[in-house]
């Protein structure tokens, strides 16, 4: 089997995709332009302030994120100048919405020292996950830039996103609805359908953009769910510090801010907000490697569904689930967690249990193909290692012990080289890239670059 | 290609069984909003709230001039003109804190019987020393079969953290 044909080199669909992130992000940076000053407007005074001032660190950060994820595009040439640019641009964008959020927000509510505390004790569990999230990719792993990006986007724009919307929807219904059951379903309506759609907007960019490494249904996972990791790390720290403030003056501010942390940052890391946005991921994954346009419409629409029902159902039926006050309270409050949000992550897991394998099946049959041209990028003998993750980390230590370090990690640049030639090659023969084929070449002179670069 | 296609298919298809799962989910949740927001409830009546007062729990009266924001330290209650109500509806009063919980409660009850129950006060969680802070709805509803389905009258109070 030679080189597949270039599937099609001279696509029309990548400034049309472009154009649709282009119009999203305008979208966004208009939504939130409108929030800040519907906030201010109708808000009390200090969101409204934290709003309006924090406007400029959100279009910072955005423009700040788009011109990242372009920055390692493949053109070297204008790497450095966007990174460069990009940098600026975040930096700043990161300090002013540090400075806004802590100092009018969260330190308003329960201090400086408090929130700090708070910001620091959500950090481990979060990277802690971050790192589990981005694992779940045996065959492929996701270049940490795109990961920290998803999370940062989760965490600051789709969190500023919701605001508005929550806060109009919030009083319309406080104001016209019967407190109780009524209102409830409501407000889970609310939750599943701003904050879902927020933060999917995420992963659709993420894709839009950034499509070469936006691979499958198990790159889609990976990225919702860091986008939902983010998120969960900021809700984790805004509940965490209002809830503390409420309870302070009883004397136990810091038990209530703690059994928060648990519930957010332990028993719901995973379950929450990771699993309902790895659903859109994982729609949007699928959608990636649709034939049709009424295929990827559905899917992208079945994983927003999915996600919204998750997060409603949570919301809306949590308090039905019995929680006395005995001694059984921690276990009901874990069983309640297993029930109602169980099923969500068990389906997310067996969708990418389904998804490694079917990538893995694929990486296999296309590292075949890649040796069998005698290129040198891939040798035979070779295949069967870089087919199995635990084959390909036994080869990293054998270097490790033999050569140390150097030898560990150059060894895994030419596992990682190699697994982006067989992926390549795996989306031309399906027809579902638009890169030219010099790209591919490029791939395998680069592996053979690194293979003289490793030592015997 | 055929089996990966397939694969793809599979992937495709289960995604699509549980989207439906969750229309479904979506599904029970309008219905589950509908029951207790029936719409077509509204029976023109308006309940009077004449204001909300500094409370004294041990003589149970209310003392100086409306207001809609207090210091967690005070405690504080609604007062309701009954009267303004038809005599043959179901009604009652209740408080709700920020996390939507049951704070004092007056009702049910025809508003002839509730004439001499006009001072609704919130109460302090037990074991707590005062009330929590956060924003409070006081409300008047109107019943039909044992379910709130109307509110007749509406207040928002603010209690501050200090």
């Amino acid at each position: 089997m030679s080189v597949p044909a270039a599937a099609n080199p001279q696509s029309r669909l990548r400034p049309g995709r472009y154009r649709i992130a282009f119009a999203l992000a305008t979208l966004i940076v208009v939504a939130l332009m409108v929030s800040s000053i519907l906030n201010y407007v109708y808000l009390d005074t200090i969101p409204g302030r934290t709003s309006l001032y924090g406007l400029l660190a959100v279009v910072l950060i955005a423009f700040g994120t788009f011109i990242l994820v372009r920055a390692y595009s493949r053109d070297p040439a204008m790497r450095r100048k966007n990174l460069i640019r990009a940098s600026v641009l975040i930096g700043f964008g990161v300090l002013l919405w540090l400075l806004v959020i802590d100092v009018f927000l969260f330190t308003q509510s329960a201090g400086p020292v408090v929130a700090a505390v708070c910001a620091l004790a959500c950090l481990p569990t979060t990277a802690f996950a971050l790192i589990v999230v981005r694992r779940l990719d045996r065959n492929h792993k996701e270049p940490w830039r795109l990961v920290l990006v998803a999370a940062a986007w989760g965490a600051i724009v789709a969190t500023s996103l919701v605001v508005w919307g929550e806060t109009i929807w919030e009083a319309s219904a406080q104001h016209a609805l019967v407190p109780g059951p009524g209102l409830d379903t409501s407000l889970a309506f609310m939750a599943g359908i701003l904050e879902e759609l927020s933060k999917g907007l995420a992963v659709l960019l993420l894709f839009l953009v950034m499509r070469n490494e936006f691979d499958d249904v198990v790159d889609g996972i990976v990225y919702g769910a860091a986008v939902g990791l983010g998120f969960n790390y900021l809700e984790s720290i805004s509940y965490m510090t209002n809830i503390y403030a409420i309870f302070a003056p009883e004397g136990f501010g810091g038990v209530a801010a703690g059994i928060q942390w648990y519930a957010r940052q332990v028993l719901g890391l995973f379950f929450g907000h990771a699993t309902y946005t790895a659903f859109i991921g994982a729609g949007v994954g699928i959608a990636r490697q649709l034939p049709n346009m009424r295929q990827k419409i559905l899917a992208i629409v079945g994983g927003f569904v999915v996600a919204i029902a998750g997060h409603f159902a949570w919301d809306a039926w949590a308090a039905l689930f019995p929680i006395d006050t005995t001694i059984f309270v921690i276990a009901e409050i874990h069983l309640r967690t297993l029930i109602l949000e169980g099923p969500f992550t068990a389906a997310l897991i067996a969708l990418l249990i389904f998804g490694i394998r079917y990538e893995g099946q694929n990486l296999l049959d296309q590292l075949r193909k890649e040796a069998a041209t005698g290129q040198g990028a891939i040798l035979p003998e070779e295949v069967p290692i870089l087919a199995s993750p635990w084959q390909r980390l036994k080869q990293r230590l054998q270097a490790l012990r033999r050569q140390g370090f150097r030898a560990y990690f150059k060894i895994s640049r030419l596992q990682t080289a190699q697994l982006d030639l067989a992926m390549e090659r795996w989306h031309r023969e399906r027809k579902e890239i638009d890169t030219p084929l010099e790209a591919e070449q490029q791939l395998r002179e680069r592996v053979i670059r690194l293979r003289h670069w490793v030592p015997a | 290609m055929g089996t990966t296609y397939d694969q793809l298919r599979v992937l495709y298809r289960t995604l699509l069984v549980f989207a439906t799962v969750g229309v479904v989910i979506l599904v029970i949740g309008i219905i589950q909003f509908a029951y207790f927001e029936p719409f077509g409830q509204t029976s023109g009546a308006k309940a009077t709230i004449e204001g909300v007062y500094v409370y004294d729990s041990e003589t149970g009266q209310i003392e100086g001039p409306d207001s809609s924001e207090f210091p967690r330290s005070v405690e504080f209650a609604a007062k309701v003109d009954w009267s303004s109500l038809p005599a043959n509806i179901t009604v009652d009063a209740r408080w709700y804190d920020s996390f939507g919980t049951l704070r004092g409660q007056v009702g049910p009850g025809t508003p002839p019987e509730l004439a001499d129950k006009s001072i609704v006060p919130v109460l302090v969680p037990e074991g707590y020393h005062y009330v929590l802070p956060g924003r409070y709805t006081f409300v008047v509803e109107r019943f039909n079969h044992d379910v709130p389905v109307e509110v007749l009258g509406r207040r928002f109070v603010r209690v501050d953290r200090s």
